[in-house]
């Protein structure tokens, strides 16, 4: 009897706190002396084994090099061609955020960082990089790479932080579609793609329109890529379109990442 | 000697599958192989040393993992309580049919806690998309696999510790 009654209470007692916890990323602080115990090794176990990838591909696929040298070559030349282009968009851009009095461009407010570690379980979606409180991260930034937006820093140690990326169960981001304009919230499923919750059925979505951070959620600078859309789902009974979102981010393969700095600023000068 | 090992094998474990494992392109996930350690322990080792260890790696895994705090600990601590309860019911001493079916069953077993949890306390009270694929691939693992870490984890004990002895004997010699 006092052993059901002591199982009893210390499901409880777990339900209770899995509760308190569930709400809240933070536990007791202590979290970060657990990153700050385990990265090291992370960091060694990844170098090593990208230390051993590298030599492999530098000294035993030499031969499928020469040849690649040569198709990269003439992509070179196509490159240098579009770049040109590029550079002519690059300032008229510069020239009308200078018009718009935008402080800083995205470029000069980022952290490059190497991912070392990822969550252990299929559930959840959370990378840790070798950038912390020294490197000026802070709870809170949002961390992009050039394809697009790849998360949210949830918790920072000395020198190593944990993302939550955008395909986590528990990530939000207000986001619209770039052609129409139609705002949502894309969501996370802890899968390979997102949703992107709350465009009424008024508003015009397709497949394959690129949908973009609308900066309203305070967290990601507006204008970053997220993805695009690859499903749309209509229900006859709801007033909101079900879409489904591919990131652009390969996130099986992410191994650098930009954390952006002084987000707040960016913002508040965009506003202006 | 055996808190050193257990210690060890746990960050090792941690350490494999936060680096190594993400790379391997195992077809859906592969499962938390530190239930494959818990369950040695829970067969092998006592409640207070068994105990020690579920709580230090479901600290690591807690704050290594995006989950809510304590998840890893509360499935850890059950899988312990379960696998103590069996030894308690059944004679599993060395037949590796149950003892694998026990390590299905302890993946199963923290598959069902983690949806559970998102049922309950998650931002939109759902599943996640695949569920039953990624638990299904899971629990299979473990079948195939989960007797093969079991006897790596006892053999490797017993030669550490026949090493040890050999080593202290000679040392008192």
């Amino acid at each position: 009897m006092v052993l059901i009654v002591g199982v009893i209470v210390l499901i409880a007692v777990n339900i209770i706190v899995l509760s308190a916890s569930s709400k809240r990323y933070t536990a007791f602080g202590l979290e970060r002396i657990a990153i700050s115990f385990i990265s090291p090794f992370q960091e060694l176990v990844t170098r090593t084994m990208r230390f051993t990838r590298d030599i492999w591909h530098e000294y035993f696929y030499l031969v499928t090099v020469t040849r690649q040298n040569q198709i990269l070559r003439s992509q070179l030349n196509q490159a240098s061609e579009v770049s040109n282009q590029w550079q002519e968009t690059e300032l008229a851009n510069t020239r009308l955020r200078t018009l718009l009095n935008f402080e800083k461009t995205i470029t000069e407010m980022v952290v490059a960082a190497e991912v070392i570690g990822k969550d252990p379980s299929a559930w959840f979606k959370t990378v840790i990089i070798d950038k912390g409180k020294t490197d000026g991260l802070t709870k809170g930034l949002p961390v992009v790479m050039p394809q697009g937006i790849a998360g949210q820093v949830i918790e920072v140690s000395n020198h190593y932080s944990k993302v939550m990326l955008i395909v986590d169960r528990n990530s939000a981001v207000d986001a619209l579609v770039q052609r129409t304009r139609a705002r949502g919230v894309i969501k996370g499923e802890s899968t390979d793609q997102c949703r992107l919750d709350f465009v009424l059925r008024k508003n015009d979505v397709r497949v394959g329109d690129t949908v973009l951070s609308s900066g309203l959620d305070g967290v990601y600078p507006k204008g970053l890529r997220i993805g695009f859309v690859s499903e749309v789902i209509e229900h006859d009974a709801d007033i909101f379109h079900e879409v489904i979102i591919t990131p652009f981010v390969d996130f099986e393969k992410l191994e650098e990442v930009l954390v952006v700095l002084e987000v707040q600023r960016h913002d508040m000068a965009s506003r202006q | 000697m055996s808190y050193g090992f257990n210690i060890g094998i746990c960050l090792f474990l941690v350490i494999l599958q936060t680096t190594v494992m993400p790379h391997l392109s195992v077809p859906g996930r592969f499962y938390d192989l530190l239930i494959p350690f818990i369950v040695y322990l829970s067969l092998s080792r006592s409640v207070r040393e068994s105990l020690l260890v579920v709580v230090f790696v479901g600290f690591i895994m807690d704050n290594l993992s995006g989950g809510p705090f304590g998840l890893y600990l509360t499935t850890y601590f059950w899988l312990l309580i379960g696998v103590k309860g069996i030894t308690l019911i059944l004679q599993v001493g060395n037949r590796l049919f149950i003892v694998t079916l026990i390590v299905a069953a302890g993946v199963l077993m923290e598959n069902l806690i983690f949806l559970g949890t998102f049922a309950a306390f998650g931002p939109e009270q759902q599943f996640a998309g695949d569920a039953v694929t990624i638990v299904t691939i899971q629990v299979l693992w473990a079948v195939l696999t989960g007797s093969l870490f079991l006897i790596i984890f006892r053999n490797t004990y017993t030669w550490l510790d026949s090493g040890f002895r050999a080593f202290y004997a000679r040392k008192s010699e």
